[in-house]
């Protein structure tokens, strides 16, 4: 047996083998102090500036290996740089030494300290954040300074890199070619750890409990990005085994990549769409290399964190325009913002909700705030002049609040027309169907807007009432519950009978086993990750629809999920092996834990 | 034109002094003050921001940013010594670009 398995949130798939590699940040707690005699001053002052020049050299060669798409990295680096490089750090502390004999070390922390009370005097809530780095570039000098570096230069062949949490500016200095995944105790799906691993190809966890606890430095571990797991030195067999299926993933992600770009096309002529689910306009390269026809679900919060303002109209519109100018002809849908629960914005602060999934958000929180969204929706009507840009409403429960959300739309665009600003009248605006209560009413709201997205990753918790990061009532969290199954299908039908499309944009949607049943009910678009994209696109190539619709007929049949798990494996198994190789834990969580 | 004026000051000795305005949508944030302290190091007169009754070495992109200029806001850049008035001129010249952005 391995020396522990631990369970984390995958966040980019594949299987990594390598050596554990912690990143290890802020020196504060365990800084030496102690004072230096007169004679030996010099020699403090010599050391602190040696460690100064020692990280600018590192930064500077760094900053040279910054590719040109990640521009903002750069520019944080140069940013570090100039702190580095900056009086009130290395002179100030060069002057503690010097005035009260402080050792190196402790002299850099009063300068910080300094510049945390000159930084908490400002009143700029995007400027006092700034403080960040300068810890962070003060904590490089501390760490040459006391001999504890992580000298991310020293990171050998196949590491697997272990944080507390990854800032982006960790990611930035961490030599990429060399690092096979990440692991990390904070971070959720949406975290800046999933992103970069993604934008790799590495697999990576997040919200690994214990993680410094159970893994040290060097340990040999194996991070299962397919199942998220990390197994924790692993047996010879163990590490074979693995071995193995890294091999075969290998093989299997280049052979489906090869495919990639074909349409989405059952052997009997069924087109489906497959667009892809983004919230960085630097993930649309990957949504169309991986095949992706467009974007069709784009998560617009990412401009709200992270921050203490609000993002002005402007800023968003120029974000908006040129994602909709990269994909143009292909289509975007935006969603509106679905803040609260899981995601505040700091200028409204936390709610305070007792049961934030059903308190103040999405929908809810902008209708209540019709500033923010009203500033909103213009920019997003500022980039549908490029005619390829859908919106749609998330959370919506009920006719009542469609019709209040699409006011405030015509608000903004008779504004817009006053002002003589272009965009798109004939935009299509789409609801998110989420709620039982929307399914229910399927039928009335479809003659309210132009089509339909399910969101199935709200909709199974909410129609099941299960929280499936709660892992006491995880293994509740099905796809394939014949109540999830069903309520898909109402919403198909009643989206088909109005005569509007009906797209998919939860992990459903890149669920191999569900897919064929999805395509059984008429779905009409798929919209997952952009690194799922290859396998859904070729598991819909070799498929026929004559064979989804019996199954799904089958299936509506079954009572229990273990009947359905067992027809869909049969009908996996038989027509695509390597899925069952590589996805089938997906089915495991079938019964509650004893 | 902008005028320059020359000043005296008891402190510092003799001055160009010109009068910017921060027109960047954000305000001096951490890219133009990195750009602005990166451009005064280039000299070797000692450059002075000064806002309201904040006074900051030109060349500390820590001491820019807890300026924390808004749009709108109105500064004075001070520079003495040899290349005074061609560290006046660069200077201006990044706040009339808006520093590029």
């Amino acid at each position: 047996m391995a020396d522990k398995i631990l369970t984390g949130i995958p966040v980019a798939t594949g299987i990594a083998i390598g050596k554990a590699f912690f990143i290890n940040r802020n020196h504060k707690a365990h800084l030496p102090r102690h004072t230096v005699a007169a004679s030996q001053m010099d020699e403090e002052t010599g050391r602190l500036h040696d460690a100064f020049a020692a990280v600018e050299t590192e930064l500077s060669a760094i900053r040279e290996q910054v590719p040109a798409e990640l521009k903002d990295y750069g520019l944080l680096i140069d940013t570090h740089i100039l702190m580095l490089k900056d009086p009130k750090l290395a002179g100030v502390a060069d002057e503690y030494i010097k005035t009260l004999g402080l050792n190196a070390a402790w002299a850099l922390e009063k300068a910080v300290s300094d510049q945390e009370i000159a930084f908490g005097a400002v009143h700029d809530p995007y400027i006092r954040e700034r403080m960040q780095d300068v810890r962070v570039v003060a904590d490089k000098v501390q760490a040459k300074l006391i001999g504890r570096e992580t000298d991310l230069s020293a990171i050998s062949g196949r590491a697997i890199i272990m944080a507390h949490d990854l800032t982006p500016a960790d990611t930035v200095e961490i030599q990429v070619s060399k690092i096979m995944g990440f692991a990390t105790v904070r971070g959720g799906k949406t975290s800046h750890t999933g992103i970069m691993a993604r934008s790799l190809g590495i697999p990576a966890l997040v919200g690994v409990d214990m993680l410094e606890d159970f893994v040290h430095d060097g340990d040999l571990v194996v991070i299962d990005g397919l199942t998220g797991k990390i197994v924790v030195n692993p047996t010879e067999s163990e590490l074979e085994d693995y071995n193995e299926r890294a091999a075969f993933f290998e093989d299997y992600t280049r052979k489906i990549k090869r495919g990639c770009q074909l349409p989405a096309e059952t052997f009997d002529g069924s087109r489906v769409q497959v667009l892809a689910n983004i919230e960085l306009v630097e993930e649309v390269a990957s949504a169309l290399d991986n095949g992706g026809e467009g974007v069709g679900l784009y998560r617009t919060e990412y401009a709200n964190l992270n921050r203490t303002d609000l993002p002005s109209e402007d800023e968003l519109a120029e974000k908006y325009i040129d994602l909709a100018a990269i994909l143009s002809p292909r289509k975007v849908v935006f969603r509106t913002l679905d803040l609260g629960a899981d995601k505040f914005i700091s200028a409204f602060g936390e709610l305070n909700e007792t049961n934030p999934a059903m308190g103040l958000r999405a929908i809810r929180f902008c209708l209540r705030n019709p500033q923010l969204f009203k500033t909103q929706l213009r920019a997003i009507l500022r980039a549908s002049a490029y005619g390829n840009v859908s919106l749609m409403f998330p959370m919506i429960s009920g006719v009542k609040e469609v019709r209040q959300a699409k006011a405030w739309l015509a608000q903004a665009k008779a504004e817009l027309r006053r002002e003589g600003v272009e965009y798109n009248p004939d935009m299509p605006v789409g609801i998110m169907i989420e709620l039982p209560s929307a399914v229910m009413i399927a039928e009335f709201l479809a003659h309210e807007v132009d089509f339909f997205s399910i969101g199935t990753n709200d909709l199974i918790q909410y129609s099941i009432g299960v929280d499936r990061t709660n892992h006491h009532v995880s293994y509740l969290y099905q796809p394939l519950h014949p109540a999830t199954l069903r309520t898909i299908k109402l919403v198909v039908d009643a989206a088909h009978q109005a005569g509007i499309e009906v797209s998919l944009c939860g992990e459903v949607a890149s669920d191999p086993f569900c897919v064929p049943i999805l395509l059984g009910m008429g779905i009409d678009s798929l919209s997952l990750t952009p690194q799922a994209i290859p396998g859904i696109k070729r598991i819909i190539r070799q498929t026929n629809m004559h064979d989804c619709r019996k199954l799904l007929r089958k299936v509506l049949e079954c009572r229990t999920v273990s009947r359905i798990n067992g027809l869909v494996m049969d009908n996996i198994f038989k027509y695509f092996p390597d899925e069952v190789t590589f996805f089938s834990s997906l089915l495991e969580n079938d019964e509650a834990p004893s | 034109m902008t005028e320059t004026n020359e000043g005296m000051d008891a402190e510092q000795g003799d001055f160009l002094s010109r009068e910017v305005v921060v027109s960047n949508e954000h305000g001096l944030h951490a890219r133009p003050a990195g750009k602005l302290a990166q451009r005064a190091q280039g000299f070797t007169a000692r450059i002075r921001i000064v806002h309201d009754e904040h006074e900051v070495d030109a060349k500390s992109i820590l001491e820019v940013l807890t300026l924390a200029a808004g749009p709108g806001d109105v500064l004075e850049i001070r520079a003495m010594g040899d290349d005074a008035a061609q560290a006046v001129e660069a200077l201006e010249r990044l706040f009339h670009k808006r520093f590029d952005e």
